[in-house]
């Protein structure tokens, strides 16, 4: 059986199928790959950067940060606040997800851009306490519609600037690079 | 066929290839595909990221705890006591901490249904505007002295409410009853009260003050009456300070309990023979202190009391030296008042605080202290009323049954026949909030709102010497399609008009609670004041209560006590049944009477025995071997009420008499945790009661005998080394 | 007697010296076994159930429990003083040099035993190199149906199959503290918060604190008085960080 097998493959069209096959497998890996490292499709295209350019603090709209562990995203009543004003003038058809989701009470699925594996406990409160400016890690959001990551947020990525930050600290530096600063 | 790739070969190549990206994909950080949903609206004091922290009270038992409960983005992360409580200030028992499991179990009755038939879930699903219809048809159109309310034992808004409804409309005033209350025997607890002070109340012992502490019986460090507060009283008995000296404990029980795991001293007594050895220690102190001996005391002979009880006459002299010498108190508790003279006990017991005079002292004796919004002392129903209740039922004498709070048909011993009389009552209306035996014996199960998502308030009836009234909100919305019960009832009374409407007055259950509690506005010496109803109310929910800042415990008089003899005489206890073993049931410290459900109280070890997840019946080693039956071993236990199926715990601090069985288990419904576990030890239990109307649930014998099967019985101590053999004893 | 401390590098014995930085006093005569500590620990730290069967094997995932012991047999019959055995965060812990994956570290900045959940491979050397037994594993991924996962504590990982977990002295909490205390630009003080167990402890037999500042209450309770304080299995140079007491009795 194995042989009449290997026999048919040996033949020109088997050689064929076997290349198609290696092809077919090869690039719905690629694609996969390439999918994980898209920025994935959020339900309303938001653009970061005329809010920015209004002139509105990070803080009004991810008041969390300051306080805790999750920046957060505001609730549907709170764009609303502005945008029932906004919509009013008819003048933006992204807002139309909005408005639905306001009227209907249904919520919007954000897609999360910038998250951590659930094993790292991410604290924002202690990185803006220690002088960390949004913008060190999100990126320049005056420059971008919906948030992009500007780096790939893994360990070392971490680590360089918890090592950075202590510098000659000696105790600082335990302190940062102390396993249970982040798993636990 | 084979010449040519087919497009189903190429779908399957194709689908190859998806499984390998998501092999490779699987490396990558997959939470990427998770979606987060931001309020609506953001409720009030809640912030982005925080958690948020709401004062309301346990409804797991019915003590009344305070607990403070860790909310985040909407859902309930955890229980924490309340330290401004009196009463537990800021500690939990286990099962308070399991609450959330109740909160979050995946077997709770979602909406409310009206059934095909009872004895089963099958049903419709029906919208509340029905149900509400339904409850008030119910009232409407039957006759009200037909009309029945039973609810849980505490005391708490759902019975005033009722209470109120009766008054005005002549239907039945609700019954208040759990097995709790049964297996505490606090009938006959408020009964001897009565009988020797001349005051029905609920005694409360000072334990923390006083130097020595004799127990018979009362497992006060588990689940009896007020368990947060008694085991506070019994830490700082313990602790040696500069002015007092480390206090000592004298348990008397036939098997040891968790709370006599911790005294100095276990003296295993006779069942039975509890109220003689009280009296006897009695009248040694009394010939100790060289006074005549009081007349209460003077029936017994010290020496045929040690022979009836099995302890030697020396060992009672030396306790009745300890018990004199100083500082003590004497309780009475547990199985021993569920024993066919169960009140002589009582008496007996309370007798011996009165010969060391601590009535109304520091280590004393207490009645406990009124709630603030109550007048009299109230008890749950008896057993003994409960078979009363029963045989209304059966005689058709009831035609709607509303049933909150309280699970009957689990709580009752089949013998009383609750679940047979229910086929004689026209209607049963169920707010379980767990698919429970008694929701599933009901026409209608109208889902009330889990104790942490509900509003109300709860009498703390004892434990505290401050009269306090605990506070109960809601600290997450209603998960599922559930309406508080007091809403219902206030809904319903309106729909059926008349004088219903009349009686309950309301628009919601806040407004009632609200008009409940500002009668405490203007009283005077409270934890707090508000200039008005809404402020009131608002300041009672953030604190979790309100109670007065000065000590309200009675003062018992006991004049007289010692020259009463005792109402009751003492007779010999008698125990029903053929068997060689006296029983005792004992309720599981960790589970109590509804914990089953919840799968972590479920896996914690009895402090015992360390056993999880089951029932096992406890064994002495010695009579083990006579029995030739090995732990995990099943038997047969058999009683004149009927037979269990039970493994074997071999226990080595029970009488050789004496076997014993926790109840908690044995649920035939109640959710995926509780469902076909264990057995329940009721179905051991007689139509037995003692003087006060108590069940008399430690007066029954058994027989036991061998299955020839087994059932490997979890326990948490084998990894730990069974008497010692490994950790821990190093000498 | 040279025990195995003495033996130890320097390193060791300046934490000997320092003896830990957090710790906990245990006071057994008063400890009643209630497992009420045994389910707030379950509650704040997403402790999976096992159900029967797995719990009847010894897997069961308490990271407290209650020992108790019989001593005498009936009527002499008497239990011992409870006894919460949880891990005891050792200075020189038995488990840290075992593990092949570096998931069971010394934390240096807090003083504790760490279990790294991303780094372990499930190998189970810690937890038998453990003389207190009290590394639980996850032997499966224990079910928690739904809406059981709503009570899940955010703070703390939620552990799959093969990791290995045992008690962290509620690092979340430390963490917490000491966040909201630098928010605030201040030191954190003795008592501001607690473990779970100590919370929940119906008759306060728990105490967690500072043990490297003298006017702790930990500290004074393990330095002071009639000294019947025990550090269990201490002969094995584990440097544990828990004391026992045993009041007046046994």
């Amino acid at each position: 059986m194995l042989k009449k097998i290997f026999n048919w493959l040996m033949q020109p069209i088997g050689l064929i199928a076997v290349g198609i096959v290696f092809l077919s497998v090869f690039s719905a890996a690629v694609y996969g790959i390439s999918l994980t490292q898209q920025t994935p499709p959020q339900p309303i295209e938001f653009p970061h950067q005329t809010h920015v350019q209004f002139g509105i603090q990070c803080l009004y709209c991810h008041p969390g940060a300051a306080k805790g562990p999750a920046a957060g995203i505001p609730s549907q009543a709170k764009c609303w606040a502005c945008h029932n004003q906004i919509e009013k003038t008819g003048t933006s058809e992204l807002l139309a997800p909005l408005k639905n989701a306001v009227l209907s009470g249904e919520s919007i699925q954000w897609v999360p851009v910038a998250i951590v594996p659930d094993f790292v406990q991410f604290n924002h409160r202690a990185h803006v306490a220690a002088g960390k400016n949004c913008e060190d890690c999100h990126g320049d959001m005056s420059k971008v519609n919906i948030a992009i990551n500007p780096q790939v947020m893994n360990m070392g990525w971490c680590l360089n600037c918890h090592i950075e930050t202590a510098g000659e600290d000696e105790e600082k530096l335990i302190k940062l690079t102390d396993c249970g600063t982040c798993h636990y | 066929m084979s010449e040519q790739v087919s497009r189903r070969d190429f779908l399957k190549l194709a689908g190859l290839g998806a499984a390998t990206t998501a092999v490779l994909t699987g490396c990558g950080p997959a939470s990427r595909y998770v979606v987060r949903e931001p309020y609506q609206q953001m409720p009030e004091y809640n912030l982005v990221g925080q958690s948020t922290y709401y004062a309301t009270t346990c409804r797991e038992c019915a003590a009344g705890c305070g607990l403070v409960v860790r909310t985040y983005q909407g859902r309930a992360i955890k229980v924490e006591g309340n330290p401004n409580h009196p009463l537990n200030l800021g500690k939990t028992c286990a099962r308070g901490q399991a609450t959330l499991h109740g909160l979050y179990n995946p077997d709770r009755v979602t909406d409310p249904i009206m059934k095909n038939a009872r004895g089963g879930f099958a049903g419709t699903n029906i919208n509340w505007d029905d149900a509400v219809q339904a409850v008030a048809d119910a009232l409407k159109n039957n006759q009200p002295n037909e009309i029945a309310f039973l609810i849980g034992t505490a005391s708490d808004h759902v019975f005033d409410l009722l209470t109120d409804l009766a008054k005005t409309t002549g239907v039945n005033a609700p019954i208040r009853f759990g097995a709790m209350n049964m297996l505490e025997s606090r009938a006959t607890l408020s009964k001897a009260a009565e009988n020797l002070f001349g005051q029905a109340g609920m005694p409360w012992f000072d334990v923390a003050n006083a130097q020595t502490v004799f127990s018979f019986g009362a497992n006060f460090l588990e689940t009896w009456l007020s368990p947060l507060s008694y085991t506070r009283g019994f830490a700082n008995f313990r602790k040696a300070t500069t002015t007092k000296l480390r206090g000592q404990m004298v348990q008397f029980e036939a098997r040891m309990s968790a709370t006599g795991a911790k005294a100095d001293e276990w003296v295993s007594l006779r069942p039975g023979t509890e109220a003689l050895v009280a009296l006897a220690i009695g009248r040694l102190v009394a010939e100790k202190k060289g006074i005549a001996v009081p007349r209460i005391f003077s029936g017994v002979e010290p020496l045929e009391v040690a022979a009836q009880a099995g302890v030697k006459l020396e060992a009672l002299e030396h306790l009745a030296e300890r018990f004199a010498s100083t500082n003590s108190v004497a309780i009475p508790g547990g199985p021993a008042l569920g024993q066919s003279n169960g009140l002589a006990v009582a008496e007996a017991v309370l007798a011996l605080n009165a010969l060391v005079n601590n009535f109304g002292k520091e280590g004393g004796v207490y009645l406990s202290a009124l709630a603030p919004n109550q007048s009299e002392y109230h008890r749950p129903a008896s057993a003994q009323e409960m078979q009363a209740f029963v045989e209304r039922m059966k005689s058709g004498g009831i035609k709607v049954l509303f049933v909150h709070g309280v699970n009957p048909v689990f709580e009752t011993p089949n013998s009383l026949g609750f679940k047979e009389a229910l086929s004689n009552v026209g209607q049963v209306i169920s707010f379980a909030v767990f698919p429970d035996e008694t929701a599933l014996e009901a026409d209608y199960v109208l889902p009330d709102h889990h104790g942490l998502e509900g509003w109300g308030y709860q009498r703390v009836g004892t434990g505290v010497s401050l009269p306090v009234l605990s506070g109960a909100q809601p600290v997450v919305s209603p998960y599922y399609n559930t309406r508080s019960t007091v809403d219902v009832f206030i809904a319903a009374a309106k729909l059926a008009g008349g004088k219903f409407a009349n009686a309950l007055p309301y628009a919601d259950e806040v407004e009632f609670l609200q008009n409940k509690i500002s009668a405490l506005r203007g009283e005077a010496g409270g934890s707090f004041s508000a200039i008005d109803d809404e402020t009131f109310m608002a300041t009672f929910q953030q604190f979790g209560g309100w109670w007065k800042n000065t000590n309200a415990l009675l003062a018992p008089d006991s004049a007289s006590v010692l020259n009463q003899s005792i109402k009751t005489q003492v007779k010999d206890a008698e125990f029903a049944g053929e068997g060689e073993f006296f029983f005792v049931p004992f309720v599981s410290p960790t589970l109590g009477e509804a914990g089953a459900n919840k799968p972590w109280l479920q896996e914690l070890p009895d402090p015992t025995t360390t056993v999880m997840w089951t029932t096992w019946i406890e064994i002495n080693p010695e009579t083990a071997h006579h029995l030739h039956v090995e732990n995990d071993e099943v038997v047969k236990v058999i009683s004149e009420a009927g037979e269990i199926e039970v493994p074997v715990y071999i226990y080595p601090a029970i009488r050789p008499d004496t076997v014993a069985i926790p109840f908690g288990q044995g649920h035939t419904a109640y959710g995926r945790y509780a469902e076909n576990r264990g057995v329940n030890p009721f179905d051991l239990l007689g139509k037995h009661f003692n003087e006060a109307g108590d069940l008399a649930f430690a007066g029954m014998k058994v027989r036991i005998e061998k299955t020839g099967k087994t059932q490997p019985v979890s326990r948490n101590e084998s990894r730990m080394g069974v008497y010692g053999e490994d950790l821990g004893e190093e000498h | 007697m040279t025990t195995l401390a003495d033996l130890k590098i320097s390193e060791v014995k300046l934490a000997a010296e320092e003896g830990g930085k957090w710790g906990m006093v245990i006071d057994q005569d008063i400890c009643t076994g209630c497992q009420a500590c045994v389910a707030a620990c379950a509650m704040e730290n997403n402790i999976p159930f096992v159900g029967e069967e797995d719990s009847g094997y010894g897997r069961a995932m308490h990271w407290i429990r209650i020992e108790r012991f019989w001593q005498g047999e009936y009527p002499e019959v008497k239990m011992t003083n409870q006894q919460p055995m949880m891990c005891q965060q050792c200075g020189s812990a038995p488990c840290e040099p075992v593990c092949p994956a570096f998931a069971t570290v010394h934390s240096q900045a807090e003083e504790l035993n760490l279990q790294v959940y991303n780094r372990c491979v499930g190998t189970r050397y810690c937890a038998n190199n453990c003389p207190y037994q009290v590394r639980t594993f996850n032997w499966r991924d224990y079910e928690r149906p739904e809406p059981l996962p709503n009570q899940f504590n955010p703070d703390v990982t939620v552990r799959r199959r093969g990791v290995m977990e045992k008690c962290t002295f509620c690092i979340q909490r430390i963490h917490q503290a000491n966040h909201k205390a630098k928010a605030e630009g201040r030191e954190l003080m003795d008592g501001e918060f607690t473990t779970a167990c100590a919370q929940a402890c119906p008759s306060n037999a728990i105490t967690f604190g500072r043990v490297d500042k003298k006017d702790t209450q930990v500290y004074q309770m393990m330095h002071h008085g009639q000294s019947h304080g025990k550090k269990h299995l201490e002969e094995l140079g584990t440097l544990p960080n828990i004391t026992y007491l045993n009041g007046g009795g046994a």
